[in-house]
């Protein structure tokens, strides 16, 4: 079967891209669309690294062949700053809480507690533990993400509540 | 708003007071990281964010067998699959030797590039398939067909060292070879001495499987060959120098045409210093022209990439009634795998790590580095210490409880101090150890003799 | 190597796009890593998600679910409640969007926990072949197969008085299953009238245990019965050894987290 056209808004911008049968929605955001912010971890679905919002609801993006979500919606790391490059209070959470070490499952992290705080806007740690869980560091960084991941939901709170 | 931080220890100044010399402006304070922005944003650039025009993809054929002799290779299939470009195989690497401790003079060299005549363990690489599309690298490489006449496996470091194992090593032992002996020897006083002296002796055995690294990102690089010939490497890499200087030898070019652009690694603990795939990706930069990435799949991390050496370790101690250890001998298996990589190395270590943080007047150590047909063992966190730790403090708590002693306490009754000669022969200085001891019994609450709240590591042992 | 990855509108199309030598691809959560990475013949993929198979509907006595819905939806939704333990206890969000209820039944264990829960809530499977719908209990289905032409619309099952899950992983949250027990009870007068209780984790499929049933209809709740019922089940278990446990811990454990599903300690 031949190469097929995809349109996709990404990050609020409406893409096209031409995917090989074979090109997962991870291939096509780092290679056709040149958005190399989400990363490759095992390409088997287990260790959540190239975790991206697909209409608002995060998914292993090595998983979804990206022609199965043509016309979909797409959010990526790249996506969470304002337009003019302002830290949204997640990203600013985890650069003050020292949450990253090698830095490598940082995108899919930020992606699976964007959408964690969105469903649950003020989480217990228990409920952040939970939420994380398919996210892998091995660097083993896992408390001060916890924490940066509570202190945003603080931080978020506190502005809607000014 | 401040940053909150809540992670800041404060500096302990209640002991070594004099040692402190003016005042700490980063210890104790909050500093952030310089690429933290990066990682948040999704900006910084890991090697595979390369994504230079006309990217070929290497994969490679291994094999499934533990040991055996080749008797063929045919890649012909592998040729024919679409989008295949280049197929490799040992003919087509210059020097088609890994030794990653050749430049510090560690010998033999032992591991080739690509297999020759035989295979050593299993995933071992036999032929290396470049293609346009990943889909069509593992296509090929899944086609290239070996025949084999299956060898006896030796998967056990002690079945190895046994009289009339397979000797399955071309060097003719199943053991490195230290200066002319068959173990890195570590020798103090009269050991034997030491037993016959003692109210106890106790000789447990440890044993630690393979671990491995699994970091987040996959090992791998991508080759660019540049208008002047030059080879530019994009690696992850935790040894970028190293990475260098091994590549150049084993492609057989001057240092100076190879450019290592790393730094950034997505996870490495040691498992990213062997150097096993630029050497590779130069080799298939250089046959195309073109740029080549050679990236471990997440089962070939698993599989082939280095693990953390299994050990076995007996330890058997001479301990007066009072918990003084007078004697200590530890014979070390350390599983090196297949290849030498860094476990030669890692096994000195060892050797120089043991008898522990103790002083102990009889020492007698016997650590060899083994070789099994298991995947090649390598460097991680701390490798030859971290078991062996493991096993020496596993021995301490259970001499305490033989003895029906404290467990700190005898810890604090053996500590070296400074000034104590070490069984290597070198005086022990800024020792602390009674110190970090003191000092965890007080965090979890564990009381101490008072006698042992006055002992100090600056104090010379009497006697 | 993937050669055609097609995302047919309706169920009548997907399934003349299977009839070309193609394998149905739901959530992919399965299929995907044994594809990536992999020298892998020429496959071809109908993807389901556009079929119009997602949904869920619930009366006072019954729940439907259509095949392609996903593991979070029925997280999502309220109504579902009975089912929340065992969907939080598979993976991690970011694939239970993606995973879907009949992908779930054809996984292999240790997967699968929703199809073991399934079992036990009595679940008939509604399914599609050229011969026209039919149901088919899950027990059946999960034993008999589909036929070739055949592709699962949904799951319904009637909505139990009490329904107990507990399954045992290697850690607290996203792991495989070492041992997952599903029951539904009834008992009246502190001794047990009715009882379904299905296991995952101990043999290649769920296993619905009708032995174990046994053992507990007409005898109080209690050790002695649930002992009793361990004891029936053992013959039929044959469980396996993989990453997350030895098929020997897995029978060992089997009693202690059959006791703790039924009993709640």
């Amino acid at each position: 079967m031949p190469s097929q056209i995809v349109t996709l808004t990404v990050n609020g911008s409406p893409q096209e891209l031409i995917a090989h049968p074979s090109t997962t929605l991870l291939r096509a955001l780092r290679e056709n669309l040149g958005l190399t912010g989400t990363k490759r971890g095992c390409a088997q679905g287990a260790c959540g690294t190239c975790t991206v919002l697909l209409d608002g609801e995060p998914v292993v993006s090595c998983l979804v062949p990206v022609v199965t979500v043509d016309g979909a919606e797409v959010t990526t790391v790249e996506g969470l700053a304002d337009a003019d490059g302002g830290l949204s209070p997640l990203q600013q959470a985890f650069l003050d809480n020292f949450a990253q070490q090698c830095g490598f499952c940082t995108p899919g992290m930020l992606m699976t507690s964007c959408a964690l705080l969105r469903r649950t806007p003020a989480p217990t740690r228990d409920e952040v533990d939970e939420g994380l869980s398919g996210n892998v560091c091995r660097c083993t960084g896992y408390e001060p993400i916890v924490a940066a991941v509570l202190d945003a939901a603080g931080r978020t709170s506190a502005e809607v509540g000014s | 708003m401040a940053p909150i931080n809540p992670r800041v220890n404060p500096i302990d100044h209640d002991y070594f007071p004099h040692e402190r010399r003016g005042s700490f402006s980063v210890i104790g304070s909050t500093v952030q990281r310089a690429d933290a922005h990066g990682h948040v944003t999704g900006r910084t650039r890991f090697f595979e964010d390369t994504a230079p025009r006309g990217l070929l993809h290497l994969k490679v054929h291994r094999t499934t067998r533990h040991h055996a002799r080749i008797n063929s290779v045919d890649v012909t299939a592998a040729r024919q699959v679409p989008g295949v470009v280049a197929v490799l195989t040992h003919e087509d690497v210059p020097n088609n030797w890994y030794t990653v401790l050749r430049l510090i003079g560690i010998e033999p060299d032992d591991e080739p590039v690509l297999a020759e005549d035989r295979v050593l363990y299993r995933g071992e690489p036999i032929v290396a398939v470049v293609a346009e599309t990943e889909e069509a690298a593992w296509d090929g490489a899944g086609r290239v067909v070996v025949d084999y006449t299956d060898l006896p496996a030796v998967l056990d470091v002690e079945e190895a060292l046994a009289p009339g194992a397979p000797v399955i090593k071309q060097a003719g032992t199943n053991y490195f070879v230290y200066e002319g002996h068959h173990c890195r020897r570590v020798r103090f006083g009269d050991v034997e001495a030491g037993f016959a002296a003692a109210d106890h002796v106790f000789s447990w055995t440890y044993g630690s499987a393979p671990i491995e690294h699994a970091p987040t990102e996959t090992t791998g690089c991508i080759v660019v060959p540049q208008g002047d010939g030059r080879l530019r490497i994009h690696s992850n890499t935790q040894a970028a120098f190293f990475t260098l200087d091994n590549t150049a030898l084993i492609i057989g070019r001057p240092f100076a045409d190879l450019q290592v652009v790393g730094g950034t690694v997505g996870g490495g603990f040691g498992g990213k210093v062997d150097v096993m795939v630029e050497p590779l990706a130069c080799i298939a930069a250089t046959v195309t022209n073109r740029p080549v990435q050679y990236s471990y799949s997440r089962e070939e991390e698993m599989q082939v990439s280095s693990p953390r050496a299994a050990e076995r370790i007996v330890i058997t101690d001479g301990v007066l009634d009072d918990g003084s250890i007078v004697a200590r001998k530890v014979v070390l298996y350390v599983d090196a795998g297949a290849y030498s990589r860094h476990s030669p190395y890692g096994t000195t270590k060892a050797a120089a790590h043991f008898p522990g943080p103790y002083t102990i007047p009889h020492v007698h150590i016997d650590a060899h580095c083994v070789y099994t047909n298991r995947t090649p063992s390598s460097a991680m966190r701390g490798f030859g210490v971290t078991i062996g730790d493991f096993a020496l403090e596993s021995q301490m708590d259970r001499i305490a409880r033989e003895l029906d002693m404290d467990p700190l306490e005898l810890r604090l009754k053996n500590a070296y101090r400074d000034g104590d000669v070490k069984a290597h022969r070198k005086v022990a200085s800024g020792t602390g150890l009674i110190e970090v001891i003191q000092r965890a019994a007080d965090l979890v609450g564990h009381e101490l003799a008072a006698e042992s709240r006055l002992l100090s590591s600056t104090t010379p042992r009497e006697g | 190597m993937l050669t055609a990855v097609l995302v047919p509108e309706s169920l009548d199309a997907a399934r003349a796009a299977l009839a070309d030598e193609a394998r149905p691809l739901a959530g992919g959560t399965y299929l995907m890593p044994r594809l990536n990475d992999h020298a892998t013949p020429p496959t071809r993929l109908v993807s389901l998600r556009r079929v119009g198979l997602d949904g869920i509907a619930v009366t006072a006595d019954t729940v439907s679910i259509g095949a392609t819905t996903t593991l979070a939806r029925i997280e999502d939704d309220e109504r579902l409640a009975v089912l929340h333990s065992c969907i939080r206890s598979i993976a991690a969000r970011p694939v239970r969007t993606l995973a879907t209820v009949a992908g779930n039944l054809f996984v292999r264990q240790p997967y699968g926990d929703l199809a073991v829960a399934l079992l036990a809530l009595g679940a008939d499977v509604e399914i599609r072949g050229g011969a026209g719908p039919r149901t088919l209990p899950l027990d059946r289905m999960l034993s008999a197969g589909l036929a070739a032409d055949e592709l699962v619309t949904g799951v319904r099952f009637d909505r139990p008085a009490v329904f107990r899950y507990h399954k045992a992983g290697r850690r607290r949250f996203n792991s495989a299953s070492i041992v997952t027990v599903a029951a539904v009870l009834s008992v009246a007068d502190g001794v047990v009238h009715d009882a379904r209780v299905a296991l995952g984790g101990l043999a290649p499929r769920p296993l619905r245990c009708e032995p174990a049933e046994r053992a507990l209809v007409g005898r109080p709740l209690d050790e002695a019965s649930v002992r009793a019922a361990a004891h029936a089940a053992d013959p039929l278990i044959e469980p396996v050894d993989d990453a997350y446990a030895s098929a020997w811990y897995r029978r060992r454990v089997f009693p202690v987290h059959l006791r703790r599903a039924l009993l709640g300690h």
